[in-house]
């Protein structure tokens, strides 16, 4: 049966698969021309100019794919299974760029690019280099256009393409929709995860992916000294690059760690999940092979181990890839990717760099310089170079619990995750983190053995006084003596200090050099942020219902959600918070919520007010974000945990709902959600006529007095009747409050009489259930960010001064 | 011996005390009937929601407190209690993984993660985070 389908744009398809098909192609004569041209090393011969203008053709067609794929999710041609499935008709233009890379064909895009670019970088400045280290640029190209081809290759998938029509896809070829010829008429996309229709989530995946990108330049250089037999003189060039990598990997991950601060509900920018640990990782590795680098640069030692670690980082980057995309992270993480039954291709990608890497060094390893005399344990670069081990340690203890999964699939067995996985996690990286600041602190003072030991150990002793006194105040302020506190407190402010005097007494504030001091400033204070934020934070939402939830056992004590009913004031640490109603905006629907302090005179006073957002996604579910208060010493989090959404429709909630039933005397009064009933009299004397009664019906009414919130009365008689020894109540209403009351029983010896009372759902008090998290000290953390930024980046610009 | 070796030595011991570790640390999957003959042993359950039976989550009372019946892979059904608020489009969930122990006949949860559907039935499950609440 052949349909004649309706409005498809089939030529753009075309076109992006034919682009695809070139770039696969080129990667592989570009490497094939690069390879040769190394392997006859001339200077300059056609071989090489075949892998130059391949590798161009490649570039042009990776962008011929982005514009192509950009076109149809932009136009919203749903006919291609990628616009559908990850874009839709209402989404918003800025968050157009979010759907390219919530793919893994589109992210796998947003790799491929970043290598183009450095690629076609080395190609101009990287000299001799070229055709060696283009070689790897190519030979990896060719894995990543590979993932893009989605052809069948004995019956095998290569690649998962991201022009494949929607009918043709397996998945959803079986749809009725797409056996009508006009379906594209009505057909709108599923639009992007709810989660990623943040901003956060426009900036971080570039910035992780130049990251990931950037840790292939030192990879190629390192395989290139080794196959050109130039073991030491590919580190001159390769150390800018990998000081650039360490800068934008980091960023990258910092920028996840935000994004997880303002816009996830985790309560914190850093969760150990499995997707933060495999980008974690091989940053650790790679700032480890950064520091070695430098070592061998300043000593010609350690050689080995640089060649390690940059082999190692390069291959976590690998693995992260196949952990977060292969589906195998499925049950643990919450951000994974699906699997696209790419598995496979990536284990062989994988595979094949390890491999690679592992014989060119088994083969080399013979001829590599060794170091000759034993290290000087008072050498700043003994300690350097312990540091690049403990790095490699704790990227090992982090990527062995994340692997769990991947070990249950080789052993067969049936291990989870850690229950309580942060504290699994920070048992092993505080210690680690402790000793690498105390190096980073220590190493400022061992390079300079020249000076004699006493001024040295003067200079120390100051350091080390200051920072007690720093420590002490810091603990004395939040009250706190857990030893793991004390020890990473002080040694992260010793490595601040150490670094400030070393900057200030041998650098003498030459801003050139300053490069290195500033960024370990920086992580100091990473660390410290991180440290009392984490540590010191503060839930303030706590549960103050009376109901005791210890009869659920003794660990059901977690009380961190506050119900907060409408207009309703509460006590929340030292603020009182008042909600004070939804707005919908949008798929957004905003909460506000006041939060106010006492004067001095006892006055409550508006300080400031917060909107955390519940995002609506009929689809995908609805995704709860925070809003957070800056200030200059602390955060003020706080988070819709549950929330009523679904308005109730008119029918329902004009239905009247027995709230309670009470035994009343006169005088007594009852509650109501909105006013308070008093029983004012019970009265033998009614108007049978009026309610139809006969005559021989016995009849009391129950006279009630309702003032409402405006003090407003009103009055209502309810009738307890006895008719032929059947008791049938007639009810009285208060259409004005939506309240009825009934009045069902009399008894005779207390002289007591029972009213039910009855109320509109409508009444129901609107609320919200919410938690609050103070976390002091969070912007020790992004100052410390943005130092380590601006440090790495005076060390790249130095090093490239020094080059030239 | 050089100082390097020691510091190799180090290294490796290390290493295997954190291998030792995350063995320690890990929990198992497992379903309810190991669970319940191993009473107040932590385990991860893996099951799916019994979406005829009643979810009881009522905040005016306690806020912290949602129960629901959760069917094991093997078919078995126990009725879960968990700390904290009941997670965004809880009922769509297609798959729930809950991380806790057994208390009396019931199983008390201090972590859900849920698996849930997208619109189209196609085996490609799209993620939401499970509240995960700090124990």
């Amino acid at each position: 049966m052949n349909i004649q389908y309706v409005g498809e744009h089939l030529l753009i398809g075309n076109i992006g698969n034919l682009f695809i098909v070139i770039s696969f192609v080129a990667a592989i004569l570009s490497a094939m021309g690069y390879y040769f041209s190394a392997q006859n090393k001339l200077p300059s011969d056609s071989w090489q100019n075949i892998g130059r203008i391949a590798f161009r053709i490649h570039s042009l067609s990776v962008l011929g794919i982005i514009g192509t794929l950009f076109i149809i999710i932009f136009n919203h041609y749903f006919e291609y299974q990628y616009a559908w499935q990850h874009s839709s008709k209402a989404l918003p233009v800025r968050y157009i760029l979010s759907c390219f890379w919530e793919g893994q064909e589109g992210s796998f895009l947003l790799w491929t690019f970043w290598h183009i670019v450095l690629g076609n970088i080395l190609i101009r400045y990287s000299g001799e280099w070229e055709s060696s280290v283009m070689t790897v640029v190519s030979v990896v190209q060719i894995f990543l256009s590979s993932m893009l081809l989605g052809i069948y290759i004995f019956g095998y998938k290569l690649g998962s393409n991201p022009f494949l029509l929607l009918r043709e896809h397996l998945d959803y070829a079986n749809l009725p929709f797409v056996k009508i010829s006009n379906y594209l008429e009505t057909l709108d996309g599923r639009g992007l995860n709810p989660l990623l229709q943040n901003y956060w989530m426009t900036i971080h995946p570039p910035t992780l992916f130049l990251g990931f990108a950037s840790t292939l330049v030192p990879f190629a250089y390192a395989i290139a000294g080794l196959w050109q037999k130039k073991y030491t003189e590919w580190l001159k060039p390769a150390l800018p690059w990998t000081f650039f990598g360490v800068m934008i990997l980091g960023t990258g991950i910092l920028m996840g760690g935000a994004w997880a601060y303002e816009a996830l509900s985790f309560g914190g920018f850093w969760a150990w999940d499995p997707v933060e640990n495999a980008s974690l990782v091989p940053w650790l590795t790679f700032v480890g092979g950064a520091h070695v680098m430098v070592i061998y640069k300043n000593k010609g030692q350690s050689l080995v181990t640089t060649f390690f670690l940059i082999f190692l980082t390069f291959i976590f980057i690998l693995y992260s890839t196949f952990l977060t995309r292969s589906g195998i992270l499925g049950d643990t993480s919450v951000h994974a990717f699906t699997d696209l039954g790419m598995s496979g291709q990536l284990l062989v990608y994988l595979l094949f760099f390890v491999f690679v890497s592992a014989f060119l060094l088994v083969k080399h390893y013979k001829h590599l310089p060794k170091e000759k005399d034993e290290d000087n344990i008072t050498s700043r670069e003994f300690w350097m170079f312990i540091g690049a081990l403990v790095l490699l340690i704790s990227a090992f203890q982090i990527i062995f619990t994340t692997s769990i999964p991947v070990i249950n699939k080789v052993f067969g067995s049936n291990l989870a995750p850690p229950l309580n996985p942060i504290q699994h996690y920070n048992s092993w990286q505080v210690p680690f983190a402790i000793i690498i600041s105390c190096l980073i602190a220590i190493g400022q003072y061992f390079n300079y053995k020249a000076t004699d030991t006493k001024k040295f150990l003067s200079r120390l002793l100051i350091s080390i006084l200051v920072s007690i006194v720093i420590s002490v105040i810091i603990m004395l302020s939040f009250n706190t003596f857990n030893g793991y506190f004390i020890a990473l407190c002080f040694t992260s402010v010793f490595a601040i200090l150490a670094n400030l005097n070393y900057l200030f007494r041998i650098l003498k504030g030459n801003i050139k050099k300053a490069g290195p001091s500033i960024a370990h400033i920086g992580f100091g204070m990473i660390l410290l942020g991180s440290l009392i934020s984490t540590s010191q934070s503060e839930t303030i939402s706590i549960n103050t219902s009376s109901v005791d939830v210890s009869k659920l056992g003794k660990d059901f004590s977690n009380n961190d959600n506050l119900l907060l009913s409408l207009n309703d004031t509460l006590k929340m640490g030292k603020y009182f918070v008042t909600y004070k109603g939804k707005k919908k905006e949008g798929i957004n629907v905003y909460y506000a919520i006041d939060y106010l302090e006492k004067d001095v005179n006892g006055k409550y006073k508006l300080s400031f007010t917060l909107n955390p957002l519940v995002q609506t996604n009929p689809r995908m579910g609805n995704i709860a974000e925070p809003d957070t208060r800056h200030f200059l010493q602390k955060d003020i989090y706080t988070h819709v945990t549950y929330a009523e959404l679904e308005e109730e429709n008119e029918e329902s909630s004009n239905e009247f709902v027995e709230k309670n039933t009470q035994s009343l005397q006169i005088g007594d009064s009852l509650f109501a959600t909105n006013s308070i009933v008093v029983l004012e009299s019970l009265l033998k004397d009614v108007d049978r006529k009026k309610y139809n009664l006969n005559d021989s019906d016995i009849v009391v009414a129950a006279h009630l007095r309702i003032t409402d919130i405006n003090n407003k009365t009103y009055f209502a008689d309810p009738l307890y009747v006895i008719d032929d020894n059947y008791v049938s109540p007639l009810d009285a209403k208060v259409e004005a409050l939506g309240l009825k009351f009934s009045f069902t029983k009399i008894d005779i010896q207390t002289g007591k009489v029972e009213i039910k009372l009855f109320e509109k759902k409508s009444n129901k008090k609107e609320f919200i259930v919410m938690k609050a998290i103070i976390f002091p000290g969070i912007n020790i953390l992004w100052l410390g960010c943005f130092l380590m930024i601006i440090g790495s980046i005076v060390a790249i610009v130095n090093r490239l001064r020094a080059r030239n | 011996m050089k100082k390097i070796h020691i510091v190799v030595i180090v290294v490796i011991a290390v290493a295997i005390a954190a291998i030792m570790s995350t063995v320690a640390d890990s929990s198992t999957y497992a379903s309810f009937t190991v669970a319940q003959n191993n009473a107040g042993e932590e385990y991860h359950v893996v099951g799916k929601l019994n979406k005829e039976k009643e979810m009881i989550y009522n905040p005016e009372v306690n806020a912290n407190l949602f129960s629901f019946y959760l069917e094991d892979n093997e078919g078995k059904e126990l009725k879960v209690n968990y700390k904290g608020t009941k997670p965004q489009d809880f009922e769509r969930s297609e798959q729930i993984v809950i991380c806790g122990k057994i208390v009396g006949n019931e199983f008390e949860a201090n972590k859900i993660l849920m698996k849930c559907p997208s619109k189209y039935n196609t085996g490609q499950a799209g993620e939401l985070p499970g509240n995960t609440a700090k124990p």
